[in-house]
């Protein structure tokens, strides 16, 4: 028997439908046999309140597993992410915006107002520019992640989302037992050579190039190169054909996936490994940018002002 | 009703924690806004752990470990201490006032060094009144 299954989209880029379309062509079995797409607003035309406008409350119909992405940042997500929690038995965070607030929150860390200052007025800006207050929602004091509105049942996070893990979520659904998702950092699921600590004092910015002599698998691990690679505090799944994607550009990781454990701090856990190596914490140039991709749940917010 | 601060104090095994102990047996005062949580070495404090009792309401926390060069394991205060200054410049980026948070060494003989340090502390947070109230998850 089919599954129902529901989509829906807050605060988010669309690129964590993509990563569902990426599924390849094991879609094309899950569309025929094993799911039944009752609501997704990137691929159907369906209304909230009846096709032909009828109803009065905004209503999906009832799903198995509810998949939603982005985080949410004003009161029209928030209203359709309690639906789609009142709507669906399984809901799944899908994506980092989900999971974590994603690059979104980053705005956590100017505080609403300044952030919509700076967005819709600059010092040459022609009158009527302020901020619409009337047709559109009203947005929220700052980005939340799924969960610090909801309870959410499975956390997919990544930026964009291992298709092969959306698969085995929505494989886990239709079977009744719980996924299998990696629960451990990018550097358990990195292959490059590690060589101890090494005479790294300080981190440098990604200016030039790793070494790029042979084949990645014998590239000195980026950290001990001296780059500010957020391997081991990011977590694993990334890893397309075996390596983790970034570190196969031979580029440092930033963080996509969010912390390793659910509730980490990448910013607090990467510069306490940095400072318990003996590497100088300050020379990472913004620190507050560790928390570029999980700046929700309070975790990024504005800066006090020294008094 | 007058603040009364509370204030967490993460006590290695061998050195502080003996010393609290000493102070015990002693019957040396110290304030009773401090709780002594015993750690095996003051160097497995995870920042996270300083950065949790701050969120849940504690208004001050302590580390304390053995003098430097006397580790009960060689450098684990050596690392405590690396992470102190960073822990200290973190605070504000997670909306916390830096002296909230301290760190001393002593050793398993100094009661009233600990005695000192305990006070001065719970005398420092008490100018300085409840930590803000922020709930770190929402």
């Amino acid at each position: 028997m089919a599954v129902r299954a529901a989509l829906e989209w807050f605060n988010s880029c669309s690129g964590c439908e993509i990563a569902v379309l990426n599924i390849g062509e094991d879609l094309i079995g899950f569309l025929t046999k094993h799911l039944e797409l009752v609501h997704a607003p990137v691929l159907m035309d369906h209304k909230y309140q009846g096709q032909c406008g009828e109803g009065s409350e905004p209503d999906i119909p009832e799903a198995e597993v509810g998949l939603v992405s982005g985080g949410i940042a004003n009161t029209e997500h928030l209203e359709l992410l309690l639906l789609m929690r009142r709507r669906c038995r399984v809901l799944v965070a899908l994506g980092t915006c989900a999971t974590h607030g994603g690059i979104p929150a980053l705005m956590n860390g100017r505080g609403l107002r300044q952030g919509l200052e700076e967005v819709f007025t600059t010092a040459t800006t022609d009158p009527g520019s302020s901020f619409p207050t009337g047709d559109v929602p009203a947005p929220l004091d700052r980005v939340y992640a799924c969960d610090e509105k909801v309870d959410m049942d499975i956390y997919l996070p990544g930026c964009p989302p291992n298709p092969r893990h959306i698969a085995e979520v929505l494989t886990a659904v239709a079977e009744g037992r719980p996924p299998v998702l990696p629960g451990k950092s990018v550097c358990d699921t990195c292959p490059v050579e590690r060589k101890g600590k090494g005479t790294v004092a300080e981190v440098r910015r990604f200016l030039v190039n790793a070494e790029n002599e042979g084949p990645v698998e014998r590239m000195r691990c980026l950290l001990e190169q001296g780059f500010m690679c957020m391997g081991p505090v990011t977590a694993a799944g990334c890893s397309g054909r075996g390596l983790p994607r970034c570190i196969a550009a031979r580029v440092p990781c930033r963080g996509c996936y969010g912390p390793v454990r659910k509730d980490g701090n990448q910013m607090l856990d990467m510069m306490n490994a940095l400072a318990s190596n003996g590497i100088d914490f300050k020379s990472v140039m913004d620190r507050r940018s560790l928390l570029r991709f999980s700046g929700a749940h309070g975790r990024l917010r504005p800066m006090k002002k020294k008094q | 009703m007058a603040f009364e601060p509370k204030i967490i104090a993460f006590c290695c095994n061998w050195c502080s924690y003996a010393a609290a102990d000493l102070a015990g047996t002693a019957r040396i005062q110290y304030p009773h806004n401090v709780r002594i949580i015993r750690v095996m070495c003051s160097g497995m404090v995870h920042p996270e752990l300083v950065l949790d009792a701050l969120s849940n309401g504690a208004d001050g926390v302590m580390v304390l470990g053995c003098h430097l060069g006397e580790c009960h394991y060689q450098d684990g205060n050596h690392k405590a201490l690396a992470r102190s200054d960073m822990i200290t410049e973190l605070l504000e980026d997670f909306g916390f006032e830096q002296e909230r948070y301290s760190i001393s060494w002593l050793s398993s003989s100094e009661p009233d060094r600990l005695v000192k340090a305990f006070s001065e502390m719970t005398e420092r947070i008490r100018k300085m009144g409840p930590v803000d109230a922020h709930d770190a998850t929402g």
